[in-house]
């Protein structure tokens, strides 16, 4: 089966610092896929360059077998690539309602908002407010639609922001450390969702994350980072047994 | 009853501003003219500032376009004033789309700089072009001419100044409840998430020049129709200031917002009129005021306090019922 999204040679280099090197990977359509490593290794850069925030010096990235290396970041989110953020980046003092409604930017209807803004010009009639009730009914949050998002728990604002890039139907969604700041009981449901959510909305998910059994739970594949090298790739009990890997994390004086 | 008024307080506004105007002497109804063209700069500053959070400080200048564009257009080529005024606010979007190309490259402080720069420029091509522009003895404004009819006294350029006005005042609501006004809220709030929901952050700024511009250009050629005379002087640094402070006191980021502040300091100065020195302390004073205790101007406040309604940014009707179950997605992907 073709990837959905494949990386290849990726390199990013912020000025002698070479933070990703020739990274490569391939995520099958509907796949959940683990992206982890030790502090520094280079996941949120790479995470970054896949958006379309950080320069890829080397290497090439398709999505759907569409050449998007060239592609600006609001090209990308266009073609189906939409993330979330480690610290949630959402216009606080509008509502729920109005921050879902910034995902449907590369929807827009008209050619000229398009030109302006960015993304497709669809002819078709975009009902935004069915889209949208859909997505909140989907996330248990329709009690919430009018509320502000500054009144909201943090739980709840990671919620909105899978809301925002749901909206827009995205092909790859990308959750950078969705955990962080949540207590168990949060995680346990935020879980729930990241695991139903390919089939529900047909997108494949690339999800960094610091709590191991929790990517090892969720993920079908694990791509592993150390100093911007992919140093192994497999199933969670593949990984969790890899020598390199456990290497990478203890340390060089335990292996000593 | 008072709710259908909490909603529709800026129809009221004009609603009230028409009635006064037929019982009013000529002096105040130039002031009531000179205040809705505040409120025509205002809200296209507030564009730029308030909801694309970008500090432009040129829009004395564009102001300024506009009037010297729509009095030139009269006066020489006896351009009807309902081609001249359009032209008026083209002429400022499109210097507002040179300037902004290069100056969305920086932001915050240098952009403040960089525009503070371009308004001196035009103030020096106003007063040293003496053929065109009459140098710093400024040039007179011919009174516009609708079917025959020649608008002249105050009276009349009120009815010009008032539909102006209130189809500009549509036209800032529409913008901000379309996905371009949230394209400009998203921007503000933070680029790097406005880019990853696929917004043109680039394109988007330029485009917040221009529209802002637009208004700065109406509201000058506007401006003219009050004065009947202008020069450089009326479109100084301390004009741009004034306009700054509309949108600070009156509300930044709010539709209503521009509306206090035009009608504020409009006013206030005229209520000082006996004590000059004051009025430009006053404001400056004001300003502080505003910016530490208030960031949200009079608007922000009587939102809070729920006297007036959280304003919108959005137009779709809302379903209030929930979706039935066979609802399915209606948008195709890309």
């Amino acid at each position: 089966m073709n990837p959905l999204l494949k990386v290849e040679g990726l390199t990013v280099r912020f000025g002698g610092l070479t933070a990703v090197d020739d990274a490569s990977l391939a995520i099958a359509p509907g796949q959940i896929r683990g992206l982890i490593g030790p502090n520094g290794a280079g996941k949120t850069t790479l995470f970054n360059a896949i958006s379309g925030l950080a320069p890829i010096a080397a290497g090439s990235l398709h999505l759907s077998g569409v050449d998007v290396t060239s592609f600006s970041a609001p090209q990308r989110a266009a073609q189906g690539i939409r993330r979330t953020f480690q610290t949630v980046q959402l216009v606080q003092s509008l509502t729920v309602y109005e921050n879902l409604l910034f995902g449907l930017h590369s929807v827009a209807r008209d050619p000229f908002t398009a030109f302006v803004v960015g993304g497709h010009a669809q002819r078709t009639n975009v009902d935004a407010d069915r889209i949208l009730a859909e997505v909140l009914e989907y996330l248990g949050m329709s009690d919430l639609q009018d509320r502000v998002v500054e009144t909201l728990t943090i739980a709840d604002q990671r919620y909105v922001e899978i809301g925002r890039a749901l909206v827009a139907r995205p092909k790859l969604l990308m959750l950078d450390e969705p955990t962080a700041g949540l207590s168990p009981a949060q995680l346990e449901r935020l879980d729930d969702l990241i695991a139903k959510l390919p089939a529900d909305w047909d997108v494949s998910i690339l999800l960094v994350e610091h709590v191991i059994p929790l990517v090892v739970k969720l993920c079908d594949r694990i791509t592993v980072l150390d100093r911007g090298r992919v140093i192994a790739e497999g199933t969670g009990s593949e990984i969790e047994n890899d020598p390199v890997v456990q290497k990478a994390y203890l340390g060089e004086r335990l292996d000593a | 009853m008072l709710s259908i008024l909490r909603n529709n307080v800026l129809t009221l506004f004009f609603i009230i501003v028409l009635a006064i105007s037929f019982t009013t002497d000529a002096y105040s109804q130039y002031l009531i003219n000179l205040m809705l063209v505040y409120v025509v700069v205002a809200q296209g500053l507030n564009l730029i500032l308030g909801f694309a959070g970008m500090f432009a400080f040129a829009h004395g200048a564009f102001m300024a376009i506009g009037a010297y564009v729509s009095a030139l257009l009269m006066n020489t080529l006896g351009v009807p004033y309902l081609i001249a005024l359009p032209m008026a606010g083209l002429a400022a979007a499109f210097v507002g789309c040179v300037i902004g190309i290069p100056a969305i490259r920086v932001s915050g402080l240098y952009l403040a700089m960089v525009t503070i720069g371009v308004s001196e420029i035009v103030q020096w091509v106003l007063r040293h072009w003496k053929p065109v522009t009459g140098g710093t003895d400024g040039m007179l404004v011919a009174s516009p001419t609708f079917f025959g009819v020649e608008f002249s006294d105050d009276f009349q350029s009120f009815y010009v100044i008032f539909v102006v006005c209130a189809l500009m005042t549509v036209l800032a609501q529409f913008v901000i409840r379309s996905r371009l006004g949230r394209a400009f809220v998203a921007i503000r709030e933070g680029e790097i998430a406005a880019q990853s929901s696929g917004i043109n952050v680039a394109r988007t700024k330029v485009f917040a020049f221009a529209i802002s511009a637009f208004y700065a250009g109406i509201g000058g050629s506007l401006f003219s129709l009050t004065q009947h005379y202008i020069n450089p002087e009326n479109f100084n640094l301390y004009q741009t200031i004034m306009q700054f402070c509309m949108v600070i006191v009156g509300g930044s980021a709010s539709l209503i917002g521009p509306f206090i502040g035009a009608v504020i300091l409009t006013w206030l100065p005229e209520l000082l009129r006996n004590a000059q020195a004051f009025q430009e302390i006053g404001f400056g004073l004001l300003l502080i005021v505003f910016v530490i205790f208030m960031p949200r101007g009079l608007a922000g406040l009587l939102i809070s306090r729920n006297i007036l309604p959280r304003e919108r940014f959005s137009r779709a009707a809302r379903l209030r019922k929930k979706p039935e179950a066979s609802t399915s997605v209606v948008v195709e992907r890309p």
